[in-house]
């Protein structure tokens, strides 16, 4: 197990201050990215191999290339929105380390050729926006944000509003909804302008990138899933929380070793490995190696890492209820299928839990969920039916059996 | 800013290899194949796509996942595909969630016959469903406004009628609320939809969520018949479509003319159908017996009429109202001067330029088009609020602001609605606009001192600054209004217009120009064929009163309602007062010796011009009600009948024989005008039009003083609103919109005269008749000026502006 | 008498489905400066974030916010004044409010909670202590609502607490957090979200 890089020592009194964070060495690598070219910096972070760690696992030095080299203005936009639901880790970072995302802002937006900056923050973290704010307070007195005026920006309650697009248009103070690609925000972002956006974990790895160079940094995880990953463990696990990791560990390295495993006495039913996006795995899956690849190959995905472990003293149908009116909640209504299948969904499951389901709704609603994935603007569909499908393909019996035991309840 | 040009390119689509221009939008490329793609949400006209309704998904090689073809441009060499099973499915996807909560009440809905929602669920759905959980059922229809009726659960939230309302018309009083399967388009708080736009969201609307109140459930698609014409409310000339049952305008639609009206219809023009079928319409003639207006037959009228006439030879005076046409207008002239051996045949509002000068002002080489406001780099308005002037132009300057970053400049004394959307907006004192145009050739190095030129305007140096910077672009457009040419200085007003436009582009270049935004619906095609004359009506008026003239022929207009100057006297000095008319207006009730029923516009057949040039032509779409006759062929008879036989048994024969005296329309034919019209300019006959032209730049005078006013007096002007108009006050659907008199305050000069809003006041504008108005303080209204709403447009001068007796505060 | 038939009680009831305009209204466009006091200070703090940001507009969520803190919720009256100070219509305004769950249309209680209630709090017990909330408070008082997840499964099952984070909260500690809010005192200072260190047993060296 390698060092934790972001979460070292992150409980360190005072760290929140500018006075501890740089004492520690914060800041100091502004200096030295700022001296390089942006080009050198675009490269750095590409050998780094950095995957973004909202959910998309995009390069995230490849991203920052995108953006043209005009002289209009250009913004980088840190992502902050973490909603997806089992998701805590840019909360826990954000509330501890806030001067190394305003380090991490600094140095990319050199490396975007960004002159203004905005950190988007979901509304509902009001005590961390004010950290942010405090942060950035000390930061601006201190000089560091002469040349880059950065705004934290709260939103109102929106799980939408994570999506890049969506964030855009919100943080232009228009509904959230997300937009047409292309273009992509590299090139027409926020009001028009070029704009690179990024999750906060990402940000906040870049100024360890540059202290430890790219190369160095590629040397940690797996191949194609470099560094480390904060990753976010709840649900029936004994010890929820937030636990960095190097990507490539065995997942249940993480699950049992870390987080404690289920209660004693009970079995994971099933997990998800990325967020209640991702498409569920079984007990039988714990070994997959928590990295992008592995993931993707045992069909689900790391997403913005947050491992939801549900124990069998659960039924799959309550928790695709929740999980559907989630989505249908937050549905920005935009798309037809998305608007219309969530609703769809969620109508069936809650008669199926009133008793009145039939074994045909499951072939029903599997047909509705292949008939939202891929038609949609943005991924906010598939990101229920992707999870509600893999729960229709790995546990039909147990709806049928629950279908059943409904149908005497109500009769 | 230069149009787009696209190059053809050739891609495949369902193995067809078919050319169309480079970067079409996919779903018109398509077209070019005779491939359907099926949309919703997408409409260009609205702008960007929004890409939400997935409809329009189509797989296209190389790309893993369907795109939506709304939003894809054509390349060179795309490959794509409708008809696989992969799009198939998605629009089986698409039509079967769509359908989950649509109410499938087709047998009671307006929209049934007609609906693309009806067309694409066959032509495109699977024809079955499989949701079998209960819909949702809300209360409906109920009002979004006076005009429009929403039914929600119809409602497929394409979009349509919120960015309508956001992004073509920007009154953004429409949008959705609430967010997934809870949206629902509304108002804010409960408050109406009232635009001058609004009606358009009925037609936009592709299944039945918006229907038109006037319209419900009056016909099926298969009882009617679409009628094309142009709409004669207003100088936009919109075409249009109306829908006929039974010999009856039901509903007005747009036809879409890309170079007029952009597919787009004011509400004025949508609704004011109503007052074509008003009983109070005249539809037999009158004679005036005893005091009394008594209907007789045809044969006695045009006999009294020409009688009349024949006796007041050399004494009589037309005046001539902006809805004539121009085959009207000519017919008239022809009948007062050659007939009559008089010389008056005015259609102008007031005291006009000389000829001369409207030769220059008109000419080819100084005319701006409808599209060029869209693509130009900066676009002035002077003098003219062209949402009550022109209303369709407002959409189109709105257009290229937001689309192509036109920059705007207005000049105007009242606030305009555009004010917000103009880079350089500069107000100048009621009736200051020559003062203002020396100040803004001042500016541009014309000569003349700037400072004093803008005192003298009741504007500020900056101000004028501001607007003369707009002269850099390359391309500007001017677009002013016909009042700032009216009065007694409209020669040295003209003048220095023609200094302005000197120094902002070529002469001849395209995208650049002069466009006149005209007081009458035809102002121009009137002018054209000769309905000018060297008095103003005002001066009219007067020798009428004096006894100079005895009898005054009203063509399409009440001055008593139209036009200011003393009418009063004019009217009751005459001995033979004719008038052409729908409707008994105040001054044809009162003093009309005989009055000839007049066609609606959709009655009448005939062209008009645009301010463009544009000739566009009168079709008529129904019959004529009662014993209506065409206006053309009364005033063929009276011209017969007082011993000039011309010959003119239809209504294309009005047309060729207007021609025929009219160099610049040489040989226009209805055929040649088609459904589109053409633009005169364009034409070989525009050689006939006079060469030798003074284009100056002309040496100013110092503009007048104006008068200031003193103690409880305003500068004060009078405007019409898009809602005057007999038309407006007949049609019972109108009403609650009607033009009723508001005077417009700023809050201090409301606060110094202990006004405030909503409060009854009576506004005495010097030497006339007091009004009393309701007072309606804003913000953006310059202190010391006041401004009326109006029948009677342009009363400049000053007035005393009090708390009314007996104040009701409403 | 006749009897009430719920009509939606299928599916989701929205409120403002089932309303038609009001005729007797005007059209509501940018409220005029000269016709719509504004409080001074709601004024400059809106003024204050539209300086934020290149387009104005941008200052919608943070003018919503400051009308919601001012007058408990986003009052047609507050919207408008924003709109007046944003130059923007009130459509434009209550468009965006409508989409975002924090900013309330409709008039609610003093004391917001939400109470997480997704997947990882409901499987510790959320359903429960959203209940035993709703049994506790009454709705004059308390603004209680179920919430998507708050971002704070490591603290499952939690709520928060006119905007402060506090969890795991146990059915038993509902009384006290009334209690608290009613008399003005910190709620459940030990289980504050800020305090608490991280999981991760790597991160103290």
């Amino acid at each position: 197990m390698t060092d934790p890089i972001l979460f070292k020592d992150i409980d360190e009194p005072g760290l929140r201050t500018l006075e501890v964070y740089r004492r520690r060495g914060g800041y100091d690598m502004v200096s030295k990215a700022l001296a390089m070219t942006r080009d050198e910096l675009v490269h750095d972070l590409e050998i780094s191999g950095l995957r973004g760690r909202g959910g998309a696992g995009f390069s995230m030095g490849k991203k920052a290339s995108f953006l043209p080299k005009t002289t209009m203005d250009k913004y980088l936009v840190c992502n902050a929105d973490e909603s997806e639901p089992g998701t805590f880790k840019d909360r826990e970072l954000m509330t501890k380390l806030p001067h190394m995302l305003i380090e991490g802002i600094i140095i990319a937006a050199h490396a975007a050729g960004a002159n203004r900056a905005f950190i988007y923050i979901r509304g509902e973290y009001q005590e961390v926006a004010d950290i942010l704010d405090a942060a950035l307070v000390e930061a601006r007195d201190a000089g560091y944000l002469d040349n880059l005026p950065l705004v934290v920006h709260r939103g109102a309650g929106a799980y939408i509003c994570g999506e890049e697009t969506g964030l855009l248009d919100s943080l232009e103070g228009k509904r959230g909804n997300p937009r047409l690609k292309p273009p992509f925000p590299a090139n027409q972002g926020l009001y028009q302008g070029p704009t690179l956006i990024n999750n906060v974990e990402t940000l906040m790895t870049v100024p360890h990138i540059v202290r430890m160079g790219g190369e160095s940094y590629a040397k940690i995880g797996a191949a194609n899933s470099t560094g480390t990953k904060v990753v976010s463990v709840s649900g029936n696990v004994q010890r929820p929380g937030n636990y960095e990791i190097e990507l490539g560990i065995a997942s249940r390295e993480l699950i049992y070793g870390l987080a404690g495993g289920p209660p004693e006495g009970r079995e994971i039913l099933f997990w998800f490995p990325g967020g209640s996006s991702s498409p569920v795995l079984t007990k039988d899956e714990l070994d997959v190696p928590y990295d992008f690849d592995s993931m993707a190959k045992a069909g689900s995905m790391i997403g913005s890492g947050a491992i939801i472990i549900v124990d069998d003293s659960n039924s799959v149908v309550d928790v695709a209820l929740k999980l559907a009116s989630f989505y249908r909640h937050e549905s920005c209504g935009k798309c037809t299928p998305c608007r219309e299948g969530t609703n769809w969904t969620v109508k069936v499951l809650e008669r199926i839990q009133s008793g009145l389901g039939t074994p045909m709704d499951l072939d029903i609603m599997a047909s509705v969920q292949d008939r939202i994935i891929g038609n949609c603007l943005c991924v906010l569909g598939d990101s229920m039916a992707m999870p509600i499908g893999s729960m229709i393909e790995k546990f039909r019996p147990q709806f049928e059996e629950y279908m059943e035991s409904r149908r005497e309840v109500a009769a | 800013m230069p149009r787009p040009f696209h190059r053809d390119i050739t891609f495949s689509i369902d193995g067809r290899e078919v050319t169309a221009p480079e970067n079409t939008i996919l779903v018109d490329a398509a077209k070019y194949g005779d491939v359907e793609i099926p949309v919703f949400c997408y409409e260009p006209k609205l702008g960007q796509p929004v890409g939400a309704c997935r409809m329009c998904l189509v797989e296209i090689e190389g790309i893993p996942k369907l795109q939506t073809a709304c939003s894809t441009p054509v390349k060179d060499g795309m490959v794509v595909h409708t008809l696989t099973d992969r799009v198939k499915e998605a629009q089986n996807a698409v039509v079967e969630f769509l359908l989950i909560n649509h109410p499938l009440d087709c047998p009671v809905c307006d929209k049934g016959g007609e609906c693309p929602l009806q067309d694409i669920s066959f032509g495109w759905g699977a024809g079955v469903s499989r949701f079998i959980e209960p819909k949702r059922h809300f209360e409906k229809p109920l009002s979004l406004s006076p005009l429009v009726a929403i039914d929600r659960e119809r409602c497929i939230l394409c979009y349509r009628c919120v960015r309508f309302s956001q992004e073509v018309a920007e009154d953004y009083q429409l949008v959705f609320e609430e967010r997934g399967a809870h949206t629902y388009v509304s108002t804010f708080n409960g408050h109406p939809y009232v635009a001058p736009f609004s009606g358009n969201i009925i037609e936009l609307c592709p299944v039945g969520a918006l229907t038109s109140k006037p319209y419900r459930f009056r016909a099926r698609p298969w009882d009617i018949e679409q009628a094309g014409s142009v709409c004669t409310l207003c100088p936009s000339q919109c075409n249009v479509s109306f829908t006929v049952r039974d010999d009856r305008v039901l509903r007005v639609l747009a036809r879409d003319h890309k170079e007029v009206d952009d597919g787009w219809l004011c509400d004025k023009g949508r609704f004011a159908y109503q007052a074509i079928h008003a009983d109070e319409r005249i539809t037999r003639p009158m004679i005036r017996d005893g005091g009394e207006l008594r209907e007789v037959s045809w044969d006695r009228a045009l006999d009294e009429a020409a009688a009349a006439l024949g006796r007041a030879r050399g004494k009589v005076a037309a005046v001539v109202g902006g809805q004539t046409s121009n085959e009207e207008g000519h017919l008239l002239s022809h009948l007062v001067r050659d007939v009559l051996g008089s010389s008056d045949v005015e259609s102008r509002v007031a005291g006009a330029p000389s000829a001369e000068l409207r030769v220059a002002l008109d000419h080819p080489d100084l005319q701006a088009t409808v599209p060029d406001i869209e693509f130009a780099h900066a676009v002035l308005v002077i003098d003219a609020e062209p949402v009550d002037d022109m209303p369709i132009i407002d959409l189109r300057i709105r257009k290229g602001v937001r689309r192509n970053h036109v920059k705007l400049g207005v000049a105007t004394s009242r606030p305009s609605s555009l004010d917000p959307n103009a880079s350089a907006v500069a107000r100048f004192a009621p009736g200051a606009g020559e003062a203002f145009l020396a100040a803004l050739n001042a500016a541009l190095g014309g000569g003349g001192v700037l400072s004093e030129l803008a005192e003298a305007a009741g504007t500020t140096e900056q101000a004028v600054r501001d607007v003369a910077a707009l002269f850099d672009a390359t391309d500007l457009v001017i677009l002013y209004g016909e009042r700032l040419l009216s009065g007694p200085r409209a020669d040295q007003t003209a003048r220095a217009l023609l200094n302005v436009a000197g120094k902002s582009f070529e002469r001849g270049r395209d995208g650049a120009g002069l466009m006149e935004i005209p007081a009458g619906t035809n102002s121009r095609g009137l002018r054209e064929v000769g309905c000018v004359s060297d008095r103003s009506p005002a001066e009219i008026a007067e020798a009428a009163a004096g006894g100079d003239l005895t009898a005054l022929y009203l063509l399409h207009t009440d001055p008593l309602v139209d036009l200011a100057g003393e009418w009063e006297p004019a009217l009751d000095r005459a001995t033979t007062v004719i008038a052409h008319s729908m409707f008994l207006t105040p001054g044809i009730a009162e003093h009309a010796t005989i009055v000839f029923p007049a066609e609606s516009w959709a009655e009448r057949e005939g062209t008009v011009t645009h301010p463009d040039g544009r000739l566009q032509r009168l079709r008529a779409g129904i019959g004529r009600p009662g014993d209506v006759r065409a206006c053309w062929q009364t005033l063929a008879e009276l011209s017969k009948r007082l011993g000039a036989d011309i010959s003119i048994l239809t209504g294309s024969m009005a047309t060729a024989q207007m021609a025929e005296h009219v160099p610049i329309y040489a040989g226009i034919t209805h055929d040649e005008l088609g459904g589109q019209g053409v633009r005169w300019q364009e034409r070989d006959a525009a050689s006939a039009y006079p060469g030798d032209v003074d284009f100056g730049p002309f040496g100013l005078e110092a503009p007048p003083v104006r008068p200031r006013p003193s103690g409880s007096e305003l500068q004060f002007a009078t405007f019409r609103s898009i809602w005057g108009g007999p038309e407006v006050a007949a049609s019972p659907a109108l009403q609650f919109l009607r033009s009723r008199p508001r005077v417009l305050l700023s809050p201090a000069d409301a606060q110094r005269l202990e006004l405030f809003d909503g409060l009854a006041a009576t506004v005495a504008p010097d030497g006339r008749e007091a009004v009393e108005a309701t007072v309606h303080v804003r913000d953006a209204v310059p202190e010391g000026s006041a401004f009326l709403e109006s029948d009677v447009a342009g009363v400049v001068g000053t007035a005393g502006i009090r708390k009314a007796e007996a104040a009701v505060v409403v | 008498m006749s009897i009430e038939v719920r009509r939606y009680e299928h599916g989701s009831r929205v409120p403002g489905w089932d309303e038609a305009a009001d005729l007797s209204k005007d059209p509501a466009q940018v409220p005029d400066p000269a016709t719509t006091p504004v409080p001074e200070d709601l004024r400059a703090e809106i003024e204050a974030h539209m300086a934020n940001y290149p387009d104005h507009r941008s200052a919608a969520i943070p003018a919503l916010a400051a009308v919601q803190r001012r007058y408990g919720w986003c009052t047609p009256e507050g919207i408008e004044q924003a709109a007046c100070v944003m130059r923007l219509t009130p459509a434009y305004l209550v468009a965006v409010a409508t989409f975002y769950d924090m900013l309330e249309t409709r008039p609610v209680a003093r004391h917001t909670i939400y109470v997480c209630t997704n997947i990882s709090c409901s499987l510790r017990g959320a359903d429960e202590l959203l209940a035993a909330f709703k049994d506790a408070g009454d709705e004059q008082e308390f603004n209680i609502r179920g919430f998507e997840c708050l971002g704070a499964c490591d603290i499952a099952p939690m709520a928060s607490v006119n905007g402060v984070y506090v969890g795991p909260v146990t059915r038993d500690e509902v009384p006290e957090v009334i209690a608290a809010l009613r008399q003005g005192r910190e709620v459940l200072p030990d289980k504050h979200l800020v305090k608490r260190p991280v999981a991760d047993p790597n991160a103290q060296t």
